[in-house]
Order: C-alpha cells, then structure tokens, then sequence
C-alpha cells in the first residue's frame, strides 16, 4: 500500500465542504471539534435569542411595539428556531462523518508509514546481504535493522552446529557470548529450533532462558524467536527481545518472521560462498604444489642424466680401465635412480586409484626395520635401532619397506646423522618412530607435509619431488594404521606411524590368498 | 698462464664430482673437488684455481653464497655456473652477482669444456690488456 485510497480523500474533502470546511485545504480532528463547538454554540445563542424574542413578543402583545396577531409572529419565530435546528443537526452528521474519516484516515497514514519503514528496514536487510559476502557483516546488519524496525533492545542469530546443539553467530546489545552453544529442545532457542515454529513469549522471561547471558543489568519483558529455514533445511533460529517499556505481539512475531527470510537467504548464500571461497582456495593451493612439482621433478631428473651424460662422454676419452669400471657405475647407480623415481612417482599416482588395496599379512616389524636399516648403512646413511627381537604387525611387507625407507631418506635429509628408530609394541598395535637431529616440523605444517608435492624447502635446496611422506601415509592408510609427526624429546622431528597388531580380516586374507 | 689451467669443481652430487674430474683432467686440466660452498671458499682462498665449476643448491654454503662472496674480492677466478635451476631469474641473478657463464644441468660435456676454454682465455686475455 504506497497511497491512501483515492476514496477516503474524496470524501473528506466532500464532507469538509458540506460541513463548511471548505476553507481548509486539509481539515483535522482538531478543526472539525472546533467547527463542531462553534456550530452548538451557534445554536444555542440562536435558540435562546429566539426563545426571549417569543417571550417578549408573548409580554408586549397588544401594546405599541406589536400589532396584529401576537400567533403569527411566535410561529415564526418557532419555525425560524426549528429551521436553524434541522441545519445543525444536518452539519452535525456531516461533522460526525467527517471526523470518523478523519480519524481512518490517521489509522491508514500510520499502518502506511511503519510498513514503509518495514520495507525499508527489509530493503536494507536486502541490501546487506547483496552488498556484504562476509557473514558476521550481513548478520549483523540485519540484525541492527530488525531491532530499529521492532524496537527491540537485545537480538542474536543461533545457527545449527551439529544435530545437538545451536551456536551464537551474531549478538547485537547484549553480553551474550558469541560461540556460547544451546541444545536443542532447551531454552527459547533450542525450542523452537526444535519444533521449528515461531515463538512469542510477553512478560519477564526467566534468565535460564537465555544460555550465555551473564549478569544482565536489564530485565527482558517480551521476547520473540523465528526459525531460519532454507529450502526446507534448518540453519538456526533468530532472537529479539525487548527490556520493559517494549512488549511485543502477533504483529512484530509476524514481522520477524519476514526478517527470517533474508537471513536464512543469507546465511545459505555465505555458506556456498565460503564452501567456493575454499574450493578455489585449495584449487590454487593443488595448482602451485603441482608446478613445484613439475619443476621439483625437473631438477631430479637432470641431476641423474648429468652424470650418466658425463660418464658417457668421460669413457670416450684417454682413461685407464679403473676409471671405465668406475664410469660404469655410475652410470648403473644413476639409471637406478633414475627408476626409483619413476616407481615413486607411480606409486603415488598409484595410490590415487580406487582398490588398490594391499595384501595385508602377518609380518615382523622388528625384522624389517633392521634390514632397512642395513641397506641404509651399507649406503652410507648410519642408523640406530631399537626394536625387541621380533614384533608382528598386519601390514603389507612391500608397503612397510618403503614405509621405512623413505622416512630413513627423510630423516637423513633434514637432519644430521645417525637417524633413530625405535618400535614399541603397545596395547593392539605397534608404534614405529623415526626420529631425526633436524630442525623439527613447524605445528602449522604438520599435516601438510603428507600431501603430494608439498615441501617444506620450497627454494629446493634439498633434493626431492615432495612426494615421499604422501606415499608413506599412503601406504600407512591402506595397511588401516596412521602416521603423524611431532617434536622428538630433545629436538628434531619423530615421525610416528602406528600399525596394527590384530587378526586378519576374511576380506584381507582373501586378497592375501588371491594373490 | 703456466701449466696446467686449476679448475675447482663445486658440486654436492659425488658422481657429478668424479665424472667431470675425469673429462677435465683428460681435456689438459688440473681438477680439484669440493662438495659445499664452505669447502670450495677454503680452497679458493688456499689454491686460488683459475675457474671454478660451480653448482648453486648445495648443503652448508649453497653456490649463491660463494658468487656473492667472490663477487666483492677484486681478484677472484672465473666461475662457470653449473646448476639444474634453468630459470632466467636464476640465470640473471648469477650474471649480476659476477659469474661469467652460466650452464644449465643436464649439458653436453664438451660444450660445458669450451665454455671453461672460453672463459679462461677471455680472461687471460683481459689479464694482457
């Protein structure tokens, strides 16, 4: 409703003119009162004029002052009083409607203006939610517009946090402590996050009501609570309450709810944002790894091929066949490195596929950390051991040698030698640490570490394609066990990978036996 | 220039250490080895080689450190670097930090001894002049 109807106008102004207000180009009450008081005022003047006129017309009849028929003159006087009678009353019922229209009129232009101010708090809701992505911000927007429209002094937004329990995301005027949780079913909130109904509530509300209030120097008087629905899911409830010169009926519950509307749109369209904001995010984040790993995977290989191309070109010239011998090995030394990377580079792709599952069996840790241990030596990276004299594990024999061996590589890489291992059978499994004289693993990158392509020496100042502890966790997942890594006793890092000791499963043993 | 030219061979990978000794010494060169930059300053300062081979990414003192420190001396010996880092960025900063060529990892061996051949006559040559 944008205008007055046309109707109401008209009248008034027909009424006006009919009651003699024509003069005033917008009559009020307060006119039509004043009219009214001097139109009976009028009245009685004329009446008690006419009255006393009849009176002495009556005395005087006879003498000088009156001839004729003393009847004719009290008839007239009688018929002029009744005339001006019959003429208030008609601009008394003209002045009566009048006023009524007035007053409608006053009712209308009130309704008019709070729905304008009703869709103007709702357009800057609108507003807020089109301008501001974040969600705190358009939150709290809405909440400030909602409270300014109802009059409220205190409102929260709750939003759903699991199946259980609701979390303040947005207070406006009170200590409510954001992040502070209801469960559902409890308090105001929980309720009617429960039945999923809006909820009025007129008179003191009992503090308990209101989890994560603390001290409240104001006692609440009204409070309402609408549901926030999204395509008929759930996302929270919103909160208005008013202290006590503010009470609140069907109406502002019913404006409230409008309120919902925006604020569950927004809520929803933050959560896809922020859902794509991390999308991308991890988009670029696998993109760059990918690079560096592509250039990672460049620096490997050139280092191998300059030294066969070397020793190719070394044999063709003047060389005793000592150096020939020695030529040749390295050339044999470098192609075989050249294929431990291919193979790392498949197993990772490798690990990547959907059933490729490992052929898990009964094996001695303790036996296969020692002989991962002695090739280390024999390569020139020393290791200590400290392991019982057998340990059995469900794993993957395969899988665990390279377990070992590439966290033996990695300690040897970050760290000063010797690398230390130790394997402690505890209780339902066994827990196998690798633990270097490096510099640790900052906490931020703990988890990091074991994806693909990350690496923690971006610059490349040490070899490797940034695929090594992604394999190892790989390998570790596929044989149901985990890995993680944390600050060894006394500096550097320990990597942990704990294995399981329990039965094989049927479906294991069957692969196992396929196999 | 008498005798043999010294040549320095810096690089942290053993079989690049060994193969380019070998091709060097066959190519009428005086090698020496060193596999980090602390290693190959001490023999600069001790043997003061005529070239130096230099790789950049290598434990303890990396080849950077070596060019920056060999660019502030006012006689220092020419430097080939010799990295598998094959960017321009690379490339430029050696150029600006002094280094006379620079070989990109994997190389042809005789081409990586006709730049060392052309280095070192370039600077003999300025040494005349």
């Amino acid at each position: 409703m944008d205008q007055l109807p046309v109707e109401i106008s008209q009248r008034i102004r027909h009424e006006a003119r009919v009651a003699g207000l024509r003069e005033a180009r917008a009559p009020s009450i307060e006119m039509v009162e004043r009219r009214r008081m001097q139109l009976w005022f009028l009245t009685v003047v004329i009446v008690i004029v006419l009255g006393l006129a009849t009176l002495v017309a009556s005395w005087s009849a006879g003498t000088v002052l009156v001839t004729g028929e003393p009847w004719i003159l009290r008839a007239a006087v009688a018929a002029l009083g009744l005339g001006f009678c019959v003429y208030a009353v008609e601009k008394e019922i003209h002045l009566h409607r009048l006023s009524r229209l007035l007053v409608d009129e006053r009712i209308l232009n009130s309704a008019m203006a709070h729905r304008l101010q009703m869709n103007a708090a709702l357009f800057n809701a609108g507003k807020a939610l089109n301008s501001v992505l974040d969600l705190d911000d358009v939150l709290d927007a809405i909440l400030a517009n909602a409270l300014d429209l109802l009059g409220g002094a205190t409102g929260s937004v709750m939003l759903v946090e699991d199946e259980e329990s609701l979390r303040v995301v947005a207070v406006r005027g009170s200590r409510l402590a954001r992040d502070a949780k209801v469960k559902l079913g409890e308090s105001i909130a929980g309720r009617v996050a429960k039945s999923r109904e809006p909820l009025l509530i007129s008179g003191v509300v009992a503090p308990t009501d209101y989890p994560g209030y603390e001290d409240r120097e104001h006692t609440t008087a009204s409070a309402m609570c609408v549901p926030l629905v999204n395509r008929g899911q759930l996302l929270g409830v919103l909160n208005i309450s008013a202290y006590s010169e503010r009470d609140f009926d069907e109406h502002d519950l019913q404006v409230l709810s409008l309120f919902a509307e925006p604020v569950a749109a927004a809520i929803a369209k933050a959560g896809l944002y922020e859902a794509e904001r991390a999308h991308v995010a991890q988009l670029l984040d696998s993109d760059r790894m990918k690079t560096q790993f592509v250039a990672s995977v460049s620096h490997e290989l050139r280092t191998p091929i300059t030294s066969i191309r070397g020793a190719v070109s070394a044999s063709r010239r003047q060389i005793t066949p000592e150096q020939r011998v020695e030529l040749l090995e390295v050339i044999e030394r470098q192609s075989l490195r050249l294929q431990s990377m291919v193979e790392e580079i498949f197993t990772a792709a490798k690990m990547e596929e959907d059933g490729n599952r490992p052929l898990l069996r009964r094996i001695d840790l303790a036996a296969l950390v020692r002989l991962a241990a002695l090739d280390s030596q024999v390569a020139g990276r020393p290791v200590e051991v400290e392991a019982p004299t057998t340990c059995e594990v469900r794993a993957d024999p395969e899988a665990v040698r390279r377990i070992v061996g590439n966290l033996i590589e990695n300690g040897h890489k970050y760290g000063d030698a010797p690398v230390r291992i130790t394997v402690q059978p505890t209780e339902g499994q066994v827990v196998l640490s690798v633990v270097d004289h490096g510099a640790g693993v900052p906490a931020e990158v703990r988890e990091k570490i074991f994806e693909r392509f990350y690496r923690m020496d971006p610059n490349g100042t040490k070899p490797g394609m940034g695929l090594g502890l992604a394999i190892v966790r790989g390998l570790v997942e596929s044989c149901g066990g985990s890995v993680w890594v944390e600050d060894a006793p006394g500096g550097g890092a320990a990597f942990r990978v704990a294995l399981r000791t329990g039965a094989i499963e049927e479906s294991s043993r069957e692969v196992a036996h396929v196999g | 220039m008498s005798g043999k030219p010294r040549v320095l061979i810096v690089d942290d990978e053993p079989d690049v250490l060994l193969t380019l000794r070998m091709i060097l010494e066959a190519e009428g060169f005086d090698p020496a080895l060193a596999a980090d930059g602390e290693t190959a300053l001490r023999r600069i300062d001790d043997e003061s080689p005529d070239l130096v081979v230099l790789d950049i990414m290598m434990p303890v003192l990396d080849g950077w450190f070596v060019l920056a420190e060999l660019a502030g001396r006012s006689h220092r010996p020419g430097v080939v670097v010799c990295s598998a880092k094959s960017s321009d960025t690379d490339r430029n900063r050696a150029m600006e930090l002094s280094a006379d060529e620079y070989v990109t990892k994997p190389f042809e061996p005789d081409h990586l001894v006709s730049v060392i051949r052309a280095v070192l006559s370039r600077r003999s040559g300025a040494a005349r002049v």
